[in-house]
């Protein structure tokens, strides 16, 4: 036990020199972080501002031009130009020139004004970006909202309609897109610079030809994983304490959950990505390949961690690839501890998955680990497997049980007692 | 300037992707398959809204107004008795929204006057709590309608008809596919940047450097093998978002072509500049990473629009290849634009690609660090 912790103890610090020396990565796993996170902060979650408007007005009354005025009070919109026809302004759209037509047609102000009548006004939003096209048309259903009841309190006519909703945002009164996107942005900081490290332990060794090094160690294959595995803990921890320092601190977000259960869950989380470099370093046989595999699952992570699409939204196959998708799961924890002030009590299921998750991978790359550690080896072993049970056969047909090689087709004579040879026994270890 | 050594080192470093199979799927096929995997979350368009009702009234009225929310594809809703029960599911995010419907709700409405009631929001997304605010604010409009009706109250004096152009179903996949190519593209880019890094990790770049071959010719014959072998994987990226996912392709293909190639000089010119800096394909990854992948979902106005009241952040967003790519794919795909109407993007990143091929070409130095 004293031996294993030694030579995982010496592997560690052999890591840690080897992260040290490397200046720019260095600077990337501790600077990069930070920096991705301030600049992302200060943009990310952009809302719809000034979208550029055309408007076709065939009315040219008071109450359109006020309809007009109105549009262009708000944040999102800005009317630039006027048409005289919706098709006109349609072209403008598809050369990119505008984002959103309003139509006012004819007898918009008498239609306004009759109490048995509704004026129809057209709105047109450049679908080609969903968000902000939707943004767009939900913009314009509150400026007719507001219209209305402008009308209502003016004319003192009937009521705004019989139900009214009022609003409140728990968690974020405001709100403000920031919170959510920033903490998003720490769960995914926190996985990348993980997976990235950890993808390329094995790999970098074998493509400097240090594996064979490594290999005539006494270190045995758990011992290896740890070794390789505790810097890059120390690393996922470091940076999820930094970006969470960050996101309370510079912008101002309050941590309404407790940190040591953020660090204790973020733990399972990056040993999953241990796991899955681990893997990965495994399977490729250079650096740009694994770096490549890596960017594949990358992908898929943030493809099913509800990141673009919460993960109920999604159709039921990729349902089911994001419940085994540790991001996921990981940014449900984030967000409920910072932003709701979410416990272990509401958030064990996705704690629980984590685990889960984790240890699959963790055995997972154990498994690839007890294969060998050249890519070819598990080729090797198949090969290995299929010879030996060929040998198996052909020893059954010849009736002999002793594992001594036969050349094809000699014929021996069938021996009455065992031969009297040792039986030696070669180990290697991986 | 010789043609002959850019083009020797063009053959080498085609027989570096080619010759490793898992290299040559990243740099041909992969770009198609991972638009497969980011597209398909998109496919059930909008999100239901997870509604908590309160029914604090408990008269026809309010259970016809229940029953009106619950028979809507838009909502599925659960009941909820208390505030501490709301607060507990909002918590545990299994709720988008609770509505609490007052008591006196049916005598406010039956008399005439406006009924208040109460959402209480999970204001963490916003974007899904304004999508839940639509859907509430719209079906209380038209249960508002049929009440109206029924009590022969006055009609709505002003309503609006809205549509999103070139959407004929509000399909959000068919927006967010054309969004995504950009991005899968980032797989062979940083292919690139990491080749360059390799080279100086492995050794062989002391072997170059006693070669005749200079920097431009170097970094030309890298740039138009990695632009070629990426563009290779412009067909299955194609035929992947047309036949597969059904999005309408409007515009030219000869000019999806050229902007493609316009797109792929400056990304991969990008990418070697930056290789060329670091000297381990770790960092490498690190910078390829944080500068075209990340930001490529954040920055390039793929889902929310590009931030334009920080200058710095604008002009970070404006040196991305991919940010004019977007409006490039989208505009190719969905509205059919013609070169007229994207002038402006494909100018950018011709200006991007001279930018960063002579600052890599500036930068190399065929010495030994």
């Amino acid at each position: 036990m004293r031996d294993t912790l030694h030579r995982i103890w010496g592997l560690v610090v052999k890591e840690l020199l080897q992260l040290g020396r490397d200046k720019l990565l260095l600077t990337f796993v501790i600077l990069g972080p930070v920096l991705e996170l301030l600049l992302m902060g200060g943009l990310a979650g952009g809302g719809v501002e000034n979208l550029p408007l055309a408007v076709v007005d065939l009315d040219r009354s008071r109450a359109s031009r006020e309809l007009i005025t109105t549009l262009d009070q708000t944040d999102e919109f800005l009317v630039k130009a006027y048409g005289d026809s919706v098709a006109q302004a349609q072209e403008w759209m598809r050369n990119g020139e505008i984002g959103v037509i309003v139509a006012i047609p004819p007898g918009y102000s008498e239609a306004l004004t009759d109490p048995q009548e509704s004026a129809e006004v057209q709105v047109i939003a450049d679908g080609s970006s969903y968000v902000v096209s939707t943004v767009a048309i939900a913009t314009a259903e509150n400026v007719a909202t507001k219209i209305t009841q402008d009308l209502t309190a003016r004319h003192a006519v009937a009521s705004g309609g019989p139900v009214e909703l009022r609003f409140i945002a728990r968690f974020n009164h405001l709100l403000d897109g920031q919170p959510n996107s920033i903490t998003m942005m720490l769960g995914l900081i926190v996985y990348q610079v993980t997976l990235i490290i950890a993808a390329q332990r094995f790999t970098r060794e074998r493509e400097l030809g240090t594996l064979e090094q490594l290999r005539v160690t006494p270190l045995g294959r758990l011992e290896l994983m740890a070794g390789k595995a505790i810097p890059t803990l120390l690393v996922g921890l470091v940076d999820c304490l930094l970006t969470t320092g960050l996101v309370v601190i510079w912008f101002d977000i309050p941590m309404r959950g407790s940190l040591p259960l953020l660090l204790l869950l973020t733990i399972p989380f990056v040993l999953v990505q241990i796991g899955w470099g681990t893997f990965i370093s495994l399977i490729s046989r250079t650096q740009q390949q694994a770096i490549l595999f890596v960017f594949m699952l990358v992908m898929l992570e943030i493809a099913c961690s509800g990141f673009m699409v919460p993960a109920s939204d999604m159709p039921k196959t990729m349902r089911v690839l994001s419940s085994v998708s540790s991001v996921q799961h990981y940014l449900v924890i984030v967000r409920g501890l910072i932003l709701r002030g979410a416990g272990l009590r509401s958030l064990w299921l996705p704690a629980l998955a984590l685990s889960g998750i984790a240890v699959a991978v963790t055995a997972l790359a154990w498994l690839r680990l007890r294969l060998g550690l050249d890519t070819d080896s598990p080729k090797r072993r198949l090969q290995d497997m299929w010879y030996a049970w060929r040998r198996k056969q052909r020893q059954r047909q010849a009736g002999r049980r002793d594992g001594r090689p036969r050349g094809r087709g000699v014929r021996q004579p069938k021996l009455t007692r065992e031969p009297a040879y040792a039986d030696v026994r070669v180990e290697v270890r991986d | 300037m010789s043609i002959r050594r850019l083009v020797s080192v063009l053959v080498k470093e085609y027989r570096h992707i080619l010759r490793e199979p898992r290299t040559l799927w990243m740099v041909f096929l992969s770009p198609a398959f991972v638009l497969i995997a980011l597209s398909t979350i998109f496919a059930s368009g909008s999100g239901r809204v997870d509604l908590a009702l309160w029914d604090q009234d408990r008269t026809s009225l309010s259970r016809q107004f229940a029953a009106t929310l619950s028979s809507d594809e838009d909502f599925s809703v659960g009941y909820a008795s208390d505030y501490e029960e709301i607060e507990e599911l909002l918590v545990e995010q299994s709720i988008d929204a609770a509505m609490i419907i007052p008591p006196g709700f049916a005598d406010t409405v039956q008399s005439g006057d406006t009924a208040l009631v109460q959402v209480i929001l999970d204001g963490v997304d916003t974007f899904a709590a304004g999508q839940a605010t639509g859907s509430l604010l719209g079906h209380a409009a038209d249960f508002g309608l049929a009440l109206s009706r029924q009590f022969a109250l006055p009609s709505l004096p002003l309503q609006i008809r809205s549509q999103s152009a070139y959407l004929p179903d509000a399909a959000e996949q068919d927006s967010m596919v054309p969004g995504l190519i950009p991005i899968v593209f980032s797989l062979p880019v940083i292919a690139a940047a990491s080749a360059l890094a390799r080279e100086h990790e492995a050794g062989s770049m002391e072997a170059l450097i006693t070669t005749p071959v200079r920097g431009l010719e170097y970094l030309g014959g890298k740039l138009i093998a990695y632009v070629t072998a990426s563009l290779g994987g412009l067909l299955p990226v194609w035929v992947v978002a047309t036949l597969l996912f059904g999005v309408p392709f409007r515009g030219s293909p000869l000019l999806l072509l050229v902007l493609t190639v316009d797109f792929l000089l400056a990304s991969v010119g990008m990418a070697l500049f930056l290789g060329n800096l670091v000297r381990s394909q770790q960092t490498a990854t690190m910078l390829a990473l944080f500068i075209f992948f990340v930001p490529g979902f954040f920055l390039t106005g793929m889902i929310d629009p590009i931030d334009t009241t920080d200058l710095v952040s604008t002009a970070f967003s404006y040196a991305l290849p991919s940010t004019h790519f977007v409006t490039i794919c989208r505009a190719l795909f969905l509205k059919g634009t013609g070169l007229t109407g994207l002038w402006q993007p494909a100018l950018a990143l011709l200006v991007l690609s001279v930018l960063w091929v002579g600052l890599g070409s500036l930068t190399f130095k065929k010495r030994m660090r």
